[in-house]
């Protein structure tokens, strides 16, 4: 009984978390092809990032300015816009929300300076790396495949633009890059949305895309 | 459908991202303790359901998440237009007082 106690115990001090993929029973990373112009569709899980909400009055001056401190960058106050800066992306979510996408590395150094810049100013940072991911969607069909999945007029998403739309019942945001769409959502609605987009994006052709 | 322009996001969406929130500007009790219960029961239930110009809150609930203020025609479903609760307001009180 005491023999079998402590080895529970043993086991707790060795547990140590690993973040896994929403999409990880799909096993993409064994699936993945390098991207073609055989298909019309292509989409795959982007890496594991570091997600930060930060909520705070726009209007207030002294925000603005502690958040531009931290991050050495304006937070986007235009709506439905985005900006890209040296630790990642800042993506405009509402009128007094953000979503700041960085690398796993730099979120917990990113988020400790923007907490220390805001502190005693009416402000919210969160830390959402593990309840958030991100699906990006390639290819000459890419909006044609979306088009069925969401109620967005995607000639009107120019690059950069961040909308909160519906995909399916569920929301998300889309966002048009250089070379196709971003979409971030919430982790626990990731089957759902890869199992949507696959069935669209099936009729012109769809593959999983390595994007390294 | 309706197509709705949200003041926040500042552009024109499909209905399908909104959802209705009831009448707009229907004032809370200031002390709800002392109401009777006519009076807390008319406040909670009690709404106008016009045939015509109807002012209604949506919340923009798949994008920003924030509420707007409709104006609305519900014979024929045109919309006057579109504010924030407070730009709402002063629309709401100068039609009020010029009608």
């Amino acid at each position: 009984m005491a023999k079998s106690l402590s080895n529970i115990e043993l086991n707790l001090n060795q547990f140590s978390p690993i973040a896994q993929s929403a999409l990880q029973h799909f096993n993409l990373s064994a699936r993945q092809e390098k991207v073609s112009f055989e298909k019309g569709v292509w989409a795959n899980e982007t890496p594991p990032a570091g997600y930060i909400r930060l909520r705070g009055n726009a209007q207030n001056p002294v925000f603005l300015a502690a958040t531009q401190a931290a991050l050495g960058a304006h937070i986007p106050c235009l709506a439905c816009t985005s900006i890209k800066t040296e630790f990642g992306s800042l993506y405009w979510l509402s009128i007094d929300e953000w979503l700041i996408v960085t690398s796993v590395e730099s979120r917990a150094t990113l988020q400790a300076k923007l907490e220390q810049s805001l502190t005693g100013i009416h402000s919210l940072v969160a830390d959402q790396s593990g309840g958030m991911t991100t699906i990006k969607v390639l290819g000459k069909h890419a909006a044609d495949a979306l088009s069925h999945c969401t109620v967005y007029d995607l000639h009107a998403l120019n690059m950069g633009k961040v909308v909160g739309t519906s995909f399916g019942k569920l929301s998300v945001f889309l966002c048009a890059d250089h070379d196709g769409y971003r979409l971030l959502f919430r982790r626990s609605f990731a089957d759902y949305i890869w199992r949507y987009l696959e069935r669209a994006a099936e009729p012109y052709g769809f593959a999983i895309a390595n994007l390294s | 459908m309706f197509v709705i322009t949200c003041p926040h996001c500042c552009e024109a969406r499909e209905e399908e991202e909104f959802h209705y929130e009831g009448e707009a500007f229907i004032a809370r009790p200031v002390d709800p303790e002392a109401e009777s219960d006519e009076a807390w029961g008319d406040y909670l239930f009690t709404k106008k359901n016009p045939k015509g110009w109807h002012w209604e809150m949506w919340n923009h609930a798949t994008g920003c998440r924030k509420i707007l203020v409709l104006k609305r025609n519900t014979a024929n479903h045109i919309i006057a237009g579109s504010w924030t609760l407070s730009d709402a307001r002063k629309e709401y009180d100068n039609e009020r007082a010029t009608a």
